[in-house]
């Protein structure tokens, strides 16, 4: 483990992230003896899937599962690996030239790779139903972080609702735990079924078909599931205090609830990547971006790749594989004459990750949430951080915006600490619907460091060349 | 088939929403031919001070036309307010230019000294205080703070809300706005002016370029001469803090939002706007010594954004000798000089020609003298 003042000015390959993707990337590279560092933002590895597996206070294994626990395998392959670790790290800024700009305990200082793979992962969908800015409602992400960091769960009457295999899993894992789910709203779409059942068969080939099948049937036993919810609220002054819906029969229902957990699937993590300007597409079946990235996570940026969710939802198992192809890039690069055997080996990975990337598009199709989860409409906010309606943004479409970046101008939407990452896909999807045209014509904020907020402190003791003090100091 | 107009602009940043803003609230037809949503807009990443002083110095006029516009500010704003809703919080406390040390005091002094001793050089107050006279008025300022100068006619706006007041203002005026209509060419005929552009062709009787670094390109099709070139500017912007600073610094300002706006820095790159660390480093460390309390607040964003600069850094407003009707306004002021854009100079346009008087001084023709041996 590191501090900033260990970081060194340069190295063969930075790697950021360290889930599944990052912690494989690292642990080839350094075994091909690259000089590679790991920069994290968690206190210790794992990423958010294997989140605190080296400390969580979780004890009982059975309440996690042994996919979790499998991952405490990736951790001790890196930590046996010469890589350099440097865990509580915030990068936030990547240069087209590779400069990294990190800080950690309070500390920013710049840094040098001759190639970075991001393996950022994923971050929830945002779920913008009435009310969801109450205490009280967070998404199945936060309460699970909060479960494997922290043991804790929530008190209390409890309500889920959403769509996505990350729902059923809190689920599972939160009944394994002894909480009381009082229900779960599934939400998940009569049409998104429908999509996804010619892809069924390849998922039956799938190593997520029997586990899931297995885990949502658990879940089932234990709890009520309210199939096929739509008109999701959260109400309640100055806190939750209870959810309403309605169901196919269209009777409005309400339910006392003390903590309602939001979920509708994840998408990539995209503001690093965005910020250093690498090209990115629109996905349909994912309905997020997604980075144009060649066999090995490459991207239009040279020398930086993406690997694991980043690069496009895929899961755990293929990022574990993903992170070793971006490896295999950097270490032909970078050392051409490197021995056959200590290279990852690509027949291997590719036969692997062929395995568990079969019937994805069963699963990106099955839980494709319903438009009215995505796109929301009136009051309900958009921009948490500046508490932006959905109404507003769709007054600026007529006020001749045609994208996010003259009406962030417009109305401070992303502006806020989250740098447009609660609401970058709603506003998107928003101005689409209302003018007429696919997202991809909409396009994304324009992102620009730092991602990640640092004090004005850290960033005023960075070096600075002569030119940029003369482009700033004047009479 | 073509859409018609009395005046077309070109550009709808803030020179050309402010100048249709104030053709279209005396009766004319007007479009705007605009860009898409990822464009090089300095009116999107400008620092928002209506500024006076050190403005003029080898162009009394320019300093003359800028009183001019600070003192038509308030009405301007108190207009858009009532007409939009939008208030853009114009603030005219008067601002301050900090010296971090004697050398920088010693030559800020002699800059104004200099400015206000040209001939013709419009009289305002302006004054250079010491460390204890900025510090009762600036009671957050480092040890390192000499003094600074401190001009009372200097004010600031909420300018991203100016941006959207003015395309609020322009569309319930009956401007037509055309977004993702980037001109290619521009052909005249018949006293017409035809824009041809990807989504179809605008015709107009007048025709003003407010096109920004554009303008160098569009200039020629109408026989005006429009040497501007991108210069870039970057700017760092904190988190929300409590109220702190009363007065706007030319460097650092508190939004009537709370957020801090720090600037800024002059850099001849061309069409980059990619920020750079190192100048937003020194960006920031400045400011941290102007006001320690500074340190501790979080980055949100930063930015750079290209400034519409010509050879001397004055304006240049024109009309074609060639092509009767057709105008160009530019500017890396506009913020401040919306006022007398909205108010004066659409009029102007409108009538159909600029008073020699006034505009010969700003017309491109100065950069036509040739270079002494």
């Amino acid at each position: 483990m590191s501090a900033v003042n260990e970081v060194r000015d340069s190295y063969d390959v930075a790697v950021v992230g360290a889930g599944p993707a990052g912690l494989t990337a690292a642990t080839a590279c350094a075994a091909a003896g690259l000089a590679t560092v790991l920069f994290d933002e968690q206190p210790a590895p794992g990423g958010q899937i294997y989140r605190a597996i080296t400390q969580t206070p979780v004890q009982r294994a059975s309440i996690l599962g042994n996919d979790y626990w499998y991952g405490a395998r990736l951790v001790r392959d890196f930590q046996a690996s010469r890589a350099q670790y440097v865990p509580g790290a915030t990068v936030w800024s990547l240069s087209r030239e590779r400069e990294i700009g990190v800080s950690t305990g309070g500390a920013a200082r710049l840094t040098q790779a001759k190639r970075v793979i991001i393996a950022t992962g994923a971050l929830e969908r945002p779920f913008p139903i009435p009310g969801w800015t109450l205490p009280g409602v967070m998404t199945a992400g936060a309460g699970q972080i909060l479960l494997k960091s922290g043991a804790m769960v929530p008190q209390g009457r409890t309500l889920l609702a959403g769509c996505g295999p990350l729902l059923w899993l809190l689920a599972w894992q939160y009944l394994n735990a002894g909480v009381k789910i009082d229900a779960i709203l599934d939400t998940t779409a009569r049409a998104s079924r429908s999509a996804a059942w010619p892809h069924a068969p390849a998922f039956l080939f799938s190593p997520y078909f029997r586990k899931g099948l297995r885990l949502m049937l658990s879940v089932r036993r234990r709890t009520k599931v309210i199939a096929g919810v739509t008109g999701l609220r959260a109400e309640g002054n100055s806190r939750l205090q209870q959810v309403a819906y309605r169901t196919a029969d269209g009777a409005e229902i309400r339910l006392p609830a003390d903590t309602l957990l939001l979920h509708q699937g994840v998408v990539p993590n995209v503001n690093l990547a965005m910020s250093v300007g690498i090209e990115h597409r629109w996905d349909d079946d994912q309905l997020c971006w997604v980075p144009v990235v060649d066999g090995y996570g490459g991207t239009s940026v040279d020398g930086v790749a993406i690997a694991g969710d980043g690069a496009g939802i895929a899961g755990a198992w293929a990022a574990e594989e993903r992170g070793k192809l971006a490896a295999l890039a950097a270490i032909r690069a970078l050392k051409p004459d490197t021995r056959q055997d200590i290279l990852p080996d690509e027949a291997n990975i590719r036969l692997a990750l062929a395995k568990v990337e079969r019937g994805r598009l069963f699963l990106d199709r099955y839980y494709q949430p319903a438009a009215s989860f995505r796109i929301p409409r009136g009051d309900t906010i958009v921009c948490r951080c500046e508490e932006v309606t959905a109404q507003q943004i769709i007054d600026t479409v007529a006020l001749g915006c045609t994208g996010p970046n003259q009406m962030k101008s417009f109305l401070r939407c992303g502006m806020g600490p989250c740098q447009g990452r609660l609401c970058g896909l709603t506003v998107t999807e928003l101005m689409a619907q209302t003018r007429g045209v696919p997202p991809a014509e909409i396009g994304h904020y324009r992102l620009r460091p730092p991602v990640k907020p640092i004090t004005l402190g850290e960033l005023a003791a960075l070096p600075k060349d002569e030119a940029a003090i003369k482009a700033v100091v004047r009479g | 088939m073509a859409r018609e107009f009395d005046i077309a602009v070109i550009g709808g940043g803030l020179v050309g929403a402010a100048i249709a803003w104030g053709l279209g609230k005396i009766g004319q037809r007007v479009a705007v031919l605009d860009e898409g949503d990822i464009a090089f807009r300095a009116s999107r990443g400008n620092f928002a001070l209506v500024w006076v002083q050190s403005k003029g110095l080898g162009m009394p006029e320019y300093a003359g036309w800028t009183v001019r516009s600070s003192e038509a500010w308030g009405g301007f704003a108190d207009e858009l307010k009532e007409q939009t809703g939008l208030d853009i919080c114009h603030q005219r406390p008067g601002g301050f230019h900090l010296a971090l040390s004697e050398a920088e005091l010693a030559n800020r002094e002699s800059i104004l000294k200099r400015l206000h001793n040209q001939p013709a050089m419009q009289r305002y107050e302006w004054e250079i205080m010491d460390r204890a006279r900025v510090q009762r008025m600036l009671p957050q300022v480092g040890p390192e703070v000499v003094g600074g100068s401190y001009c009372p006619l200097d004010g600031h706006v909420n300018s991203p809300r100016l941006f959207r007041a003015l395309h609020a203002g322009m569309q319930q005026l009956g401007v037509t706005y055309l977004p993702n209509h980037p001109v290619e060419q521009i052909t005249y005929r018949d006293r017409q002016f035809v824009m041809h552009t990807p989504a179809g062709e605008v015709r107009s009787g007048k025709l003003v370029l407010a096109a920004g670094n554009g303008n160098a390109r569009l200039g020629p099709m109408v026989g005006l001469n429009v040497p501007v070139r991108p210069q870039r500017g970057q700017i760092v912007v904190t988190e929300k803090a409590a109220p702190f600073l009363n007065y706007p610094v030319v460097t650092v300002r508190q939004t009537d939002e709370g957020g801090v706006m720090l600037g800024d820095s002059l850099e001849e790159t061309g069409f980059d706007p990619t920020v750079g660390t190192g100048v937003i480093s020194t960006i920031a460390e400045r400011a941290v010594r102007m006001f320690p309390v500074l340190a501790r607040l979080n980055v949100v964003r930063t930015w750079a954004a290209l400034r519409v600069m010509t050879q001397d850094g004055f304006p240049i407003y024109d009309q074609s000798a060639t092509c009767p009707g057709a105008f160009v306004a530019t500017c890396h002021s506009g913020v401040t000089l919306a006022a007398n854009h909205a108010l004066v100079l659409a009029p102007l346009i409108a009538g159909g020609s600029l008073p020699p008087e006034t505009f010969e001084v700003f017309s491109a023709r100065r950069f036509d003298v040739p270079a002494a041996a």
